[in-house]
């Protein structure tokens, strides 16, 4: 069992910075894409793709897989995951441990599953037959959760942990979440951290949220906090060279402003983190 | 208590967002500081927010007609009747023009529909599958004598002729350019848009006289050039059809609206 090869320092690629992105050639070691934005027919989407995939390494993020959904998975997603695939090259392609929706229905939120064996039993043979179809290992995210259901007998960790062990596929920790799903949840975010199996760990993900007191929102709309910072931190100690990126989904600001959370970062984990040759 | 499946603990939170049944509260656990309505009506209300912003993003006029609240009021009643079965959100607002002709009280304002559809039409010819543009040579290397049987293929981005009873594109324009407000009017005539994009990614569209409308509406189902010409005798003196017919030919290739001959057979 072995990671992919590290990218190094990334950002989000969105549509406010293609034209800034292809003018001026930013140091940024890689992009990662949100794939549904693309699983359309031709335009400027796509044609801004193939340019900017020319240039920078790519990954490929999903939020529509529905890995821990009753339904069937949907076969037609998957297609066209994978032709975008084959299009474009990405390095990995990952998604959200989570479902989205049943009997057909999309809510388009990220929703929770219970820690139970059995979500682990389903999602596990899910993923198999994903990675089976895409030929390739995928990376699942851990999400921010508002709700924990009576039935969990697992913590959060465990169960992530014991879904990458049986499935045999990798995790994009995303810090933010971590320190979101713990104020919510009463859990220590070091606790998370310590639990999570580190040689499974291929990406990290770095976000703003919105704090209210007595519970968190994921918004990814805003900068990095100091906690979440000194979480990275700690999370780099533990896993060593693993890509990281920062995620800003809305409220997008200048690409300066991003470059400037990356530098942070960088400040952060300096050397530790850093492209490898691939199969180096 | 009885066991509860996977299936039955998602059923209930779905039930729970898509109509607000309570039973799913049995299945969750809160606390003092932070309690299960909070929680859950922070799924609810995220719910409601990322999908009306979808139908925000789609139809940005419809939203300025009706303002902030009006649209809030229209988002929540259309998720209800059509929630998103799409992998994409992109598609989530593609019934809002039936919509919003045939649910009271918007159907009272005919306008609303026809904004909603020349805006999805806009949003077809955004993402719609690249073509180059049939180049003039191609064109002009037909010889006269199979001109008659030609059959022309038409950019895949090219929607749907619209056809709006309504000073819809004038309104468009000037929410678009965010200028002074103009009325809606009804149009003394119909008028009939095309909606395309061309190759420099460029969303186009252009309102075309009747004589062209039906031209270019047989053309792109496939009819050959001389039976077009044979029809346009309704408008159009016979002496002056060849040269009207090959003046919309001509803009057809300016516009880029054309990405292949079909046959010439
Ligand atoms: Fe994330």
């Amino acid at each position: 069992m072995s990671r992919y090869p590290s990218l190094g320092y990334g950002l989000g690629l969105r549509k406010e910075h293609y034209h800034e992105i292809l003018d001026t050639d930013p140091a940024i070691d890689w992009f990662e894409i949100l794939s549904e934005n693309y699983l359309v027919p031709g335009g400027k989407p796509r044609y801004f793709l193939a340019r900017i995939a020319e240039r920078y390494p790519l990954v490929m993020h999903g939020v529509s897989l529905s890995i821990g959904s009753t339904d069937p998975l949907d076969q037609d997603y998957l297609k066209q995951l994978k032709a975008l695939a084959d299009e474009i090259e990405p390095r990995w392609i990952s998604d959200h441990l989570c479902w989205t929706g049943i009997n057909g229905l999309n809510l388009h939120d990220l929703l929770p599953l219970p820690y139970t064996e059995e979500a682990i039993a389903h999602v596990v043979e899910r993923v198999m037959r994903v990675q089976d179809y895409l030929g390739r290992r995928i990376l699942l995210e851990n999400v921010s959760s508002y709700i924990s259901y009576a039935d969990s007998q697992l913590t959060e960790w465990e169960f992530l942990n014991a879904i990458s062990e049986r499935a045999d596929c990798l995790i994009l920790l995303d810090i933010n979440n971590i320190h979101v799903s713990a104020l919510n949840h009463d859990f220590d975010p070091r606790a998370y951290l310590e639990g999570i199996a580190g040689e499974r760990v291929q990406q990290f993900h770095l976000a703003g949220h919105s704090d209210f007191g007595d519970y968190a929102i994921d918004t990814h709309d805003a900068g990095i906090i100091p906690s979440v910072w000194s979480l990275y931190e700690q999370a780099v100690e533990r896993y060593g060279n693993v890509s990281t990126m920062i995620e800003r989904d809305d409220n997008i600001p200048p690409l300066a402003d991003l470059l400037a959370e990356l530098e942070q970062a960088r400040r952060i984990a300096g050397d530790r983190i850093h492209p490898e040759a691939a199969n180096g | 208590m009885a066991e509860r499946s996977l299936r039955d603990i998602q059923e209930a939170l779905q039930r729970h967002l898509t109509n607000g049944d309570e039973q799913v509260r049995e299945l969750i656990v809160g606390t003092p500081r932070f309690p299960i309505e909070t929680r859950l009506g922070i799924y609810s209300d995220a719910y409601r927010l990322r999908l009306i912003e979808a139908l925000s993003d789609a139809y940005p006029a419809v939203h300025t007609l009706l303002g902030d609240e009006g649209f809030a009021a229209l988002g929540a009643a259309y998720l209800e009747a059509h929630p998103s079965s799409y992998r994409s959100i992109r598609w989530f607002g593609d019934q809002l023009a039936h919509f919003l002709a045939e649910r009271p009280p918007w159907r009272d304002t005919p306008l609303l529909a026809e904004m909603a559809d020349f805006e999805w039409a806009l949003r077809g010819a955004f993402d719609a599958p690249d073509a180059r543009p049939l180049e003039r040579e191609t064109l002009r290397r037909i010889p006269p004598e199979r001109w008659a049987g030609l059959r022309l293929r038409f950019a895949p981005s090219l929607q749907a002729l619209r056809h709006h009873h309504w000073n819809t594109v004038a309104l468009w324009r000037a929410i678009e350019a965010e200028s002074d407000p103009i009325p809606p009017q009804a149009l003394p005539e119909v008028e009939t848009w095309a909606i395309w994009r061309s190759a420099d990614q460029r969303t186009r569209y252009r309102s075309l006289p009747v004589d062209e409308a039906w031209a270019l509406g047989q053309m792109r189902e496939g009819v050959d050039f001389s039976s077009v010409c044979a029809g346009l005798v309704e408008w159009i003196d016979e002496a002056h059809i060849p040269a009207r017919a090959a003046g919309f030919l001509h803009q057809w290739l300016e516009d880029e609206l054309i990405a292949d001959i079909d046959s010439v057979a």
